[in-house]
């Protein structure tokens, strides 16, 4: 339990210390941060005159600037906590979180399944090449070397001209053909699918690379762990030391599996940006280009919690899962 | 010679990274020596195919695209070079300081590691290069190893936690040196070849999170990097259009130096780390 | 008493970077239905790899180079690329290792280690049979039936090693082989390890143990024979009693003297009472191996390798006895 708590503290210290980088981020721009904004956004061919006045009203309000810097930092984080992020000026009058939760369903639909393939792929090829040696392993270990290692957006790129410019298979940009509009047949279905492909297939192929090369390293020092003597020492059969190395080896990579699905949002913007594909990444990349400071905050609030609260959970958990951590917490107490 | 590198000289893989990082350096320092034009200027039409005029075509706005490519790859040498040592320099005096004096600095120092490490990168590295008012060369390199210190920090004070208790540490402890003296010629010379480590792989960090930066829209301004020609590639719909010589060059680039620092992290870890090398 | 298991000149070495070295050379042993036989010697004396070879573990870099084994009645051939069937593992030979807890699996339960062994031999086995088995087995020799349910990092250290026998031991192997099984233990749960080795043998459950140790004094109370071993060679053998008593061979007896005191606390690997350290095996000395550090050495003994001296039952090789007993 104080083991729980103490977590707690930490976590909320890395909170707050985010909160914080978020709250000063439309305020280290030189200046009164709206007139700065209002005007940047009126640079970008904006809206004129009464809509711009109302705008200006809005964040005038909503950064609460006339207010003493204790009342606006609180004001901020009471805002927060109510779930509301602030008005999205390049789509005013649109609710950043609004903005938010209508990209979010394709970033999870593209990654989690990527993860989740590209662990159990990994973690697979990763054992089957420890356990095989000699030059399987070793040119095994190279391609998975190889493959983690590509920066995830220049491999995006490259499979992006190959297999849709250089040899059309696939559908170039977008999340469905254009001019559709999202609903449920078997058409859009299979559209849907044919868009998925690529983005789908660059972030498995670099997942697996990076899953295999951990899960071979655990699963060599396995190998020559002294409970695999002893089994081998009673006759238990290769495919049975297999399955424990296997599990022993699996359990440590599960944080590796949190940590993947909590730095979700934020781990692959690119990729979206690269595909024009729907999400987060997208979303971003657009709130970048028209400095829509209350929608950049948002999204990295939330890349910023996500993996925080993926931290926090295995944390806590992890011991209930391996009974060797537990053992250790049990023993630092 | 230390052992150790001597051991690392024998192995084929490093001798391969360091000659392939040898080659992209000398790409990036000699070549706009033997050709002096200026990257930014147009010298054709939008997507011109390789031709003698410019060997790698030009890009979205008629700029040659291997003039491009020998400037952007020092542009982004550099950024990786000053956000390298800036970051192994914090990472070094933090890991140094909490690792040699230990108790309540450490657990200080170390705390405030562990939080920046937990609040993802590419987070702090969006906030700060969009509240910069212009984005400079300098700016960004600094930002990106104002962000990257914590991994190194955390190795060094490791590293120095096992060095204190070396007998020539408490030599010079009982003769009346002070910390940072101590620190710097009883615990710094002795993990020089750790450092380095460090720097090469904060570099290599850096020029990729540099590339990253400028795809989300965030890169250098009025200059020319490798990731502001992904930029622009990409921007510019070469992929789409088939101009592979404008995308494919600053790719593959960044690619085989991302290679080339993995042999020689993967070789270096082999000499260091000697648990993941078969019986 | 008749043999359950004969090794004849036996050599295995371990091949590291091109160099071979011969960590048990040309050894021949006997162990009969349900004894003891005890194997002594400081650290590097080739009887660890004695034990590997002997619970049929040899592997790379570890090579059986030549032998010849008598099984239960049945004889096997022993030499590099001979491979044993795996089913002798845990049912013929079975292996009781030094330091329990790194020889659990870490992260199963007790009873699952338990039913992987049975199951690895007998596949239809059903979990509940098997766990019966287990159940019977721990209250035959009077442990709690709890500690299946126990990860073994529950377990206490001397608990530990007695789950490890019964493991070890849940087949009824014919032959335990056991390396060192005490000495990472107190006194009393040395005590308890050997008694229930004795129970084991009296059940008939196991038929013969080979019980590999340093220390003399635990060795002459749980052994019927014991052998010495120095650089990869047996030096003498005899009746524990009378070995330990009356020790004929330099090493035995400087071993003897090193460790005879009445409760073994020394437990250190080395024997400090004797000069010198065993000889680098990968090139061993011409001659008696010992000869470098025995203070009765004679010219001879560095040129000529010593014959057994003695009979069957109780020989030393020494040349020193070769009057003595010619």
């Amino acid at each position: 339990m104080r083991y729980a708590l103490n977590k707690a503290a930490w976590y909320t210290m890395a909170f707050l210390a985010a909160v914080v980088l978020n709250y000063f981020l439309p305020r280290l721009i030189p200046g009164n941060p709206v007139d700065t904004i209002v005007a940047r956004m009126a640079q970008g061919g904006g809206s004129e005159g009464e809509a711009r006045q109302q705008i200006y009203q809005t964040f005038l309000k909503e950064f609460g600037l006339d207010r003493p810097p204790l009342e606006q930092f609180l004001n901020y984080l009471g805002n927060l906590l109510r779930g509301d992020l602030g008005t999205s000026f390049g789509n005013y009058p649109a609710k950043v979180a609004d903005l938010i939760a209508a990209s979010l369903p394709w970033t999870v639909a593209l990654q989690l399944p990527a993860i989740l393939l590209g662990w159990i792929l990994g973690n697979w090829l990763g054992v089957l090449a420890a356990y095989r040696g000699g030059w399987v392993d070793r040119w095994a270990f190279l391609g998975f070397l190889a493959l983690s290692n590509i920066p995830y957006y220049c491999l995006a790129i490259l499979l992006l001209y190959l297999f849709s410019v250089a040899l059309p298979l696939f559908p170039s940009f977008g999340g469905y053909a254009p001019g559709t509009t999202p609903h449920l047949s078997l058409g859009f279905v299979l559209n849907v699918l044919h868009h998925y492909t690529l983005p789908f297939l660059s972030l498995v192929l670099v997942l697996i690379g990076g899953q295999a090369v951990g899960m071979r390293s655990m699963a060599i020092y396995e190998l020559s762990a002294d409970y695999v003597h002893y089994q081998r020492s009673l006759g238990v059969d290769d495919r049975r030391i297999v399955r424990s190395i296997f599990r022993n080896a699996m359990l440590p990579q599960i944080t590796g599996l949190a940590l993947a699905i909590g730095s979700l949002v934020g781990g692959a913007l690119l990729t979206e940006v690269v595909f024009s594909y729907p999400g987060i990444g997208s979303l971003l990349f657009t709130a970048i280009r028209q400095n829509d400071y209350p929608l950049i905050q948002g999204i990295t609030l939330l890349v910023t919690v996500a993996v925080l609260a993926a931290n926090f959970i295995i944390d806590l958990t992890y011991g209930l899962i391996d009974p060797r951590v537990r053992a250790a917490q049990v023993g630092e107490r | 010679m230390n052992p150790l590198l001597a051991q690392l000289l024998s192995k084929g893989r490093f001798r391969l990274s360091v000659g392939i990082l040898l080659l992209v350096v000398a790409f990036a320092v000699l070549g706009p020596m033997l050709d002096t034009r200026n990257p930014l200027f147009a010298v054709g039409g939008r997507y011109d195919p390789p031709s003698a005029n410019a060997i790698l075509g030009t890009d979205v706005i008629g700029n040659d695209v291997f003039l491009q490519l020998m400037h952007g790859l020092g542009t982004s040498l550099k950024i990786g070079l000053i956000a390298g040592l800036v970051a192994t320099a914090i990472g070094v005096l933090i890991g140094t300081l909490a690792g040699f004096l230990g108790g309540v600095v450490d657990e200080i120092l170390m705390g405030l590691t562990n939080v920046v490490i937990t609040i993802p990168t590419i987070v702090i590295l969006i906030l700060l290069s969009v509240a910069l008012e212009s984005r400079t060369l300098v700016s960004l390199a600094l930002i990106i190893g104002v962000t990257s210190w914590p991994w190194t920090a955390r190795a060094i004070r490791a590293q120095t936690a096992s060095l204190r208790v070396r007998e020539h540490v408490d030599v010079a402890r009982l003769s009346g040196a002070g910390t940072f003296s101590i620190i710097l010629w009883e615990i710094l010379p002795y993990m020089f070849s750790y450092i380095f480590m460090a720097f090469v792989l904060q570099l290599a960090s850096a020029i990729l999170s540099e590339a990253a930066l400028s795809l989300l829209g965030l890169g250098p301004d009025n200059t020319i990097s490798l990731g502001k020609m992904l930029q622009f590639a990409i921007q510019g719909e070469a992929i789409r259009t088939g101009a592979y010589w404008a995308f494919l060059p600053p790719t593959l680039l960044l690619t085989v130096i991302s290679f080339a620092l993995l042999l020689l992290q993967s070789s270096l870890d082999e000499v260091f780390n000697p648990r993941l090398r078969r019986a | 008493m008749d043999t359950l298991l004969r090794v004849k000149n036996l050599c295995a070495a371990y091949a590291q970077g091109g160099q071979r070295v011969r960590a048990v050379d040309g050894v021949s042993l006997e162990l009969r239905r349900g004894e003891v036989l005890g194997i002594a010697g400081e650290s590097g004396c080739g009887k660890s790899t004695l034990a590997q070879v002997l619970a049929l573990l040899a592997r790379p870099p570890l090579w059986v180079e030549q032998g010849e084994l008598w099984l239960d009645g049945a004889v096997y051939p022993l030499g590099q690329g001979i491979h044993l069937p795996r089913e002798l593992r845990g049912r013929k030979v079975a292996l009781l290792p030094q330091g329990a807890l790194n020889a659990l699996n870490p992260t199963a339960r007790v009873r699952e280690i338990a039913l992987e062994v049975i199951r690895a031999h007998e596949p239809k086995t059903t979990p509940q049979e098997a766990y019966a088995r287990a159940r019977e087995r721990l209250e035959q020799l009077g442990l709690p039936s709890r500690v299946l349910e126990a990860y073994p990092h529950q377990l206490s250290g001397g608990m530990r090693q007695r789950v490890v026998t019964v493991i070890s031991t849940l087949l009824n192997p014919k032959v335990l082989v056991a390396d060192e099984p005490t000495s990472a233990l107190d006194v009393s749960s040395q005590k308890a390890v050997v008694r229930m080795l004795r129970k084991l043998l009296e059940q008939g459950v196991i038929e013969g143990v080979i019980f590999i140790a340093h220390d003399l004094p635990l060795l002459r109370s749980v052994a019927d024979r014991i052998a010495i071993m120095y650089a990869g060679k047996v030096v003498e053998l005899g009746p524990s009693e009378e070995l330990v008593e009356a020790p004929r061979h330099p090493y035995t007896q400087a071993l003897v003297g090193a460790v005879l005191v009445p409760e073994p606390y020394i437990r250190q690997k080395r024997v400090e009472g004797i000069e010198g350290t065993p000889p680098d095996l990968r090139s061993p000395p011409p001659g008696c191996r010992f000869a470098p550090r025995c203070k009765y050495a004679q010219p001879r003994c560095s040129e000529l390798e010593p014959p057994r001296f003695g009979g069957e039952e109780r020989f030393a090789a020494c040349w020193l006895l070769e009057e003595v007993l010619a």
